[in-house]
């Protein structure tokens, strides 16, 4: 491995860690909260993508525009559910986890006669290749990581320096008490579920023009942010930013190295490894 | 005792039943029966850790290495099938015991994403493995299953195979769970620092339940690879692990025949939809929706629905002949409630 070949990888690994951080963010955030994993989260990034591909492949809408459509559109979807499944089900784990499995299922699944079987690209929407230290790294590639940045930022302030942020926060501690000091549970949930929801979508529009899409392509990042969240420990933020950083990087070196699947096969055997000697992940607070 | 000669009997008459109708159903619905008895073998053989209240969505992972190995097995060793089958078995419950000591530590939804990670890693394992697996170009060629030297060739004697495969099963999960290490594993599946603090070594009882559910998955394999005849690793993917998961809740996850229930219900329901191209694809649609109505207004699964719906009529019953009137006046409505100030 040469060392331009090396910096081209780290760069495309931080590109890739960048979506992956967007789409653990949200799972970490709601888990942190509700003890929920978010199984939706895969559907809802095809979701994002394919937003992208209608309003802005198809009918010509500006892509910042058609990403903050998503960005929108998808965290309503997380009010939806929120207010369907999850509140009905009062908090018991399990169905509530079946539930999410099924609304999954149901919209992969109505995603083939809605948008037809064949497979769908999404026209590039930064062009040209930007030299770093001699390496040349695709425009599309490189926008991601500013974007996710600025993401991540805004959700840092949101959860820091917010009144609704310090709800979270107080939920993520104790519900009850939180309950007790005024804070309005339902109403925080639901915007938890708009905040993960809004990120996967923005992971999805993100990546849409860089790969095809297909209502199962959530799939695979799905199970990346499950990775990412059991490395960065469950609930914790800058687990899954850590977690992120590093999956990234495996993902992109380990893969130009040996190939795709060896890659993602690492990836779970490091997590196994890591159960045995740190079951809480590097961040983790409980088991 | 009344109710137990009345369970026998029923028993008895469903199992007349399918016998009589994979007689006379020809290869199409025996076909059809097989895969649901697999799915049923499957499905109950999750419920042992469902027990102990481990959420497990890795189930398929040990289902597909009980398959690969007892297909390669018969394939390239010529090992009959009896020995095949329980080579694979063997080793998906070695899989999981190797799998399952670290991770049976974690809790509810942290072990529910390791077990995620266990039906990946042994897909890529699978898939990378071509010069065993032949990986994505599938395994096929795989010898049919045969008793004592018997191959069976049609798909009607497969299907009796299944069905007596699942008997047995059945009878075995049923009198491990009715027996006192069904009871340590109900108990620790409702509280589990109880059970430890009575002295019931925890880990080990959990790893126990989940190595018995690893080899009744691998058979539930090994008899589908010989009897579907071709491997091809996403089928075992995490989209199957779900189902089995979803049996048991759409069953009822609360009762032995939950599984058996909602395997047999939901591997059947997509037959509403054969035939015609174009309703095909809502085949899935309609499974999730089936999914979602019943985890939202069934909790107990549908194993509840029969004394739900009775206790309707019941109640209707007894209210038709009392003409008392609906509408209360307030005096009574606080009566009833208390006093809203005291």
């Amino acid at each position: 491995m040469t060392l331009a070949l090396l910096i081209q990888s780290m760069v495309i690994g931080l590109s890739l860690g960048s979506i992956y951080i967007l789409m653990a963010l949200g799972l970490t955030l709601m888990f942190g909260m509700m003890h929920i994993i978010n199984f939706t989260h895969g559907a809802v990034y095809m979701l994002g993508a394919f937003v992208i591909y209608y309003f802005f492949g198809q009918w010509g809408v500006p892509y910042v525009l058609a990403f903050f459509l998503a960005m929108i559109l998808l965290g309503a979807f997380g009010f939806v559910i929120e207010r369907c499944i999850y509140r009905p089900i009062k908090g018991g784990i399990e169905p509530t986890l079946v539930a999410l499995i099924a609304v999954t299922t149901f919209v992969q699944a109505i995603g083939y006669p809605v948008f037809g079987t064949l497979d769908k690209h999404v026209p590039t929407v930064f062009h040209g290749m930007y030299s770093i230290l001699g390496v040349g790294i695709s425009a599309e590639r490189l926008m991601i990581i500013p974007i996710a940045i600025v993401l991540v930022l805004g959700l840092y302030l949101f959860i820091n320096k917010t009144k609704m942020g310090a709800a979270m926060r107080a939920i993520e501690q104790d519900k009850e008490a939180a309950a007790l000091q005024g804070v309005n549970v339902n109403v925080v949930n639901a915007l938890a579920f708009g905040v993960g929801f809004a990120l996967a979508a923005a992971s999805g529009a993100l990546m849409a023009p860089i790969f095809k899409l297909d209502p199962m392509m959530g799939e695979q990042p799905l199970l990346k942010a499950f990775i990412i969240i059991i490395l960065g420990g469950l609930g914790s933020i800058p687990g899954a930013i850590l977690g992120g950083l590093i999956l990234g990087q495996i993902d992109s070196i380990v893969a130009t190295l040996l190939g795709l699947e060896p890659a993602f096969l690492l990836s779970f055997v490091f997590i196994i490894l890591l159960l045995l000697f740190k079951p809480t992940g590097l961040f983790g607070h409980e088991v | 005792m009344k109710s137990k000669i009345r369970t026998v009997t029923l028993l008895a008459v469903v199992l007349l039943a399918l016998l009589l109708f994979i007689a006379l159903g020809g290869n199409y619905y025996a076909h059809l029966l097989a895969l649901v008895f697999t799915n049923v073998i499957l499905a109950s053989s999750l419920r042992l850790s469902i027990l102990c209240g481990q959420l497990n969505i890795g189930h398929s992972a040990f289902m597909s290495v009980g398959a690969y190995t007892s297909a390669l097995l018969a394939k390239n060793l010529g090992v009959p099938f009896e020995l095949s089958l329980l080579g694979g078995a063997l080793l998906a419950t070695v899989v999981g015991i190797v799998m399952g000591y670290p991770s049976l530590r974690l809790r509810g939804v942290y072990f529910a994403m390791v077990t995620v990670a266990f039906v990946e890693a042994i897909r890529l394992i699978v898939q990378i493995w071509v010069s065993l697996t032949r990986g994505m170009s599938g395994l096929s060629g795989i010898p049919k299953p045969s008793l004592l030297g018997m191959v069976l060739t049609t798909k009607t004697d497969q299907c009796y195979l299944a069905l007596g495969l699942m008997v047995v099963i059945l009878l075995i999960l049923y009198k491990l769970e009715y027996s006192r290490l069904g009871l340590i594993w109900k108990s620790i599946g409702m509280a589990d620092n109880l059970a430890l603090s009575l002295g019931v070594n925890v880990a080990a009882y959990k790893l126990l339940a989940f190595a018995i559910g690893c080899f009744f998955a691998g058979v539930a394999g090994a008899f589908y690879a010989h009897f579907v005849r071709f491997l091809f690793p996403p089928t075992f993917d995490f989209l199957m692990a779900t189902n089995i998961l979803v049996y048991n809740y759409v069953g009822g996850r609360g009762h032995f025949w939950g599984p058996i229930v909602g395997a047999a219900f939901l591997s059947w329901l997509p037959e509403i939809f054969r035939g015609s191209e174009a309703t095909r694809q809502y085949e899935t649609i309609f499974f999730a929706i089936t999914m979602l109505l019943t985890i939202l207004f069934l909790p107990g699964g549908l194993i509840t629905l029969p004394g739900k719906l009775s206790d309707l009529f019941r109640r209707r019953a007894e209210s038709v002949p009392s003409s008392a009137p609906t509408v209360m006046t307030p005096g009574q409505r606080v009566a009833i409630q208390g006093n809203p100030k005291g």
